[in-house]
């Protein structure tokens, strides 16, 4: 699949992609912390917004029997997997990337207009999640315009 | 070794993440391992269950405590429970049942937690011990779980609940006075005491003869498991 590797990638690229899997590992961990509040289904006194518990017990929470959370953090591990072989030169990597970031702004602008006019709750670790995603597709953005 | 670099920092992070999710599922279930289902051996299905938490002793909660069945039982529930909590809500059902099932074999208590996230925790709360007072409790408690999403989304839920209390028999204005005295507050207020000293934190924390059980394990066929061992534990003293 990722094969084509390039030793004139240059270092500044390289560094672009390690923010961005850096970015999203924090993603991930994210989104991992909100899987696991999901399957444990208890009431926490987990806030800062408030509005996590309505949120996360919603009917958009899943999506055909599979918590958004768990499908957001396949989301945020692949994105780091493709920024690690970005980084380390493969281009096509690199090319993936854009775009599965692209798709991943896109779903965290509907799930963002979900929360604000839909459900009319914010969950503060899924608003982390959507600005998370925009930093990484800024980077990202700027990365793909760099290595080409 | 540098071409393998990426490919073992991936599996590494996917590594700790799944080990992480596991671990923390694990964790906020209470620390224990799986339900036991029909696949246990009679002796493991007899020893009181390695599922449960420890002994936990705590401080006295509000006293009188709300409580069904006799105090001499061979198994004792004990919930802290949030009004407003969704989980809590699936709860009552599932321990009403038990309840019937059971009868006086089970001694249940109710303590009250209501957890700050909630804007209507505290007045369901406070409802619910107001017709405590005039010895209707368990009437309330009941209307409120399972009117619950009713009057969650309400702004003001106060006349809701002089709804119930008219509709359960309550001296109404005495009512209206009881939701905001010393007395009721005294009553939450010593039950998060307990709560926390059995390092409660979240809703529904539920405990059985003192050892809390697993949140994975409240839905009711895992729970007449526990409740079935706990018996057969006592039967067996």
């Amino acid at each position: 699949m990722v094969s084509v590797e390039n030793t004139d990638f240059r270092t500044s690229t390289k560094w672009i992609y390690v923010v961005a899997a850096l970015l999203a590992l924090v993603g991930l961990t994210d989104a991992l912390y909100l899987t696991v509040q999901h399957l444990s289904g208890r009431s926490v006194p987990c806030s800062v917004t408030g509005g996590c518990e309505e949120v996360l017990t919603s009917a958009y929470a899943v999506v055909a029997g599979i918590p958004l959370a768990a499908l957001g953090a396949a989301a945020y591990f692949s994105a780091f997997s493709l920024s690690i072989l970005a980084a380390f030169g493969y281009r096509s990597a690199a090319r993936l990337l854009l775009p599965l970031v692209a798709t991943m702004v896109l779903v965290s602008v509907w799930l963002f207009y979900l929360q604000a006019f839909v459900i009319r709750a914010f969950c503060q670790f899924c608003l982390l999640s959507a600005a998370i995603t925009i930093a990484l597709a800024i980077v990202v953005f700027f990365g793909w315009k760099k290595g080409s | 070794m540098k071409r393998l670099l990426p490919f073992i920092i991936i599996l590494g992070v996917l590594g700790v993440a799944v080990g992480g999710v596991l671990y923390m599922t694990r964790s906020n279930s209470g620390g224990g391992s799986s339900a036991s289902g029909g696949n246990t051996s009679p002796q493991a299905k007899a020893s009181p269950a390695p599922t449960l938490g420890p002994v936990k002793a705590g401080v006295p909660g509000a006293d009188p405590p709300h409580t069904t069945g006799v105090a001499n039982a061979p198994v004792r529930i004990e919930e802290f429970g949030d009004f407003e909590c969704p989980p809590c809500g699936a709860f009552h059902p599932i321990l009403k049942k038990m309840r019937e099932e059971y009868g006086d074999k089970l001694f249940i208590t109710f303590r009250e937690y209501p957890l700050p996230i909630h804007d209507h925790a505290v007045p369901a709360a406070s409802a619910a011990e107001a017709a405590g007072l005039q010895g209707k409790f368990w009437e309330m408690h009941a209307l409120i779980f399972e009117h619950q999403n009713e009057w969650k989304l309400a702004f003001d839920v106060r006349p809701i609940f002089e709804g119930y209390a008219k509709q359960i028999g309550l001296d109404v204005e005495r009512f209206k006075r009881d939701v905001n005295s010393d007395r009721v507050e005294q009553r939450i207020f010593l039950d998060g005491k307990r709560a926390r000293a059995m390092g409660v934190n979240s809703t529904p924390t539920v405990f059985l003869n003192d050892r809390e059980i697993p949140f994975t394990l409240l839905p009711e066929n895992s729970l007449r498991v526990l409740i079935d061992n706990e018996l057969r534990a006592a039967s067996q003293k």
